[in-house]
């Protein structure tokens, strides 16, 4: 989902609804929208051997 | 004099970014590029609509700072994106007959003036989009 950060974007909060042709990437490097569904990094887990 | 005139007060996004208040100048074309379509037996020449190679070119001042000009344009260049365009601030939202939404749809931007600098002056860029299809909102 991507949410929109600057008010020159629209309402910032709100869901963005992109019109045809806008180019998102860019719109998320200038720190305009941000795409709330990126994922994640996995976290990373130790094998620690249990007592 | 004419009956009735506009002053210039358009407002435009570039990649649906608002930049009307850092924009000093737009033009948007329409262009079908003419096909001579002339043959013997006339000495007149005819034309043909072929491809069509719309255009929107605009001078804008240059901010680095957040969300302004630079931050805008930067991962722009060499891709293609979508102006909108209207002879009003309402026009652009909510297009009318007499205020009409123009929008340019995956245009290409060339080149993109990193640094425009004069003595004494504000710093603006010159900014020319081509191509990209063109279609026109009035409701």
């Amino acid at each position: 989902m991507i949410k929109i950060v600057s008010p020159r974007v629209g309402v910032p909060g709100e869901v963005f609804v992109p019109e045809e042709g806008v180019n998102i990437e860019a719109l998320i490097a200038g720190g305009f929208v941000v795409d709330t569904s990126a994922k994640k990094s996995a976290k990373t887990t130790t094998d620690e051997p249990k007592d | 004099m004419a009956t009735s005139t506009y002053l210039s007060n358009p407002a435009l996004t570039i990649n649906a970014v608002n930049l009307s208040d850092q924009c000093t100048s737009a033009v948007i074309t329409q262009v079908n590029t003419a096909q001579n379509a002339s043959t013997f037996g006339s000495t007149d020449s005819f034309y043909v609509s072929g491809t069509t190679n719309n255009t929107f070119e605009c001078e804008l001042f240059m901010s680095y700072a957040v969300s302004e000009t630079y931050a805008t344009l930067a991962a722009l260049v060499g891709t293609q994106t979508t102006i909108t365009i209207s002879p009003t601030a309402a026009g652009l939202a909510t297009p009318s007959a007499t205020a009409p939404k123009f929008t340019l749809t995956n245009c290409y931007l060339e080149s993109l003036p990193l640094i425009n600098a004069t003595l004494g002056e504000l710093s603006s860029i010159s900014l020319s989009f081509q191509g990209g299809t063109l279609t026109t909102a009035v409701s």
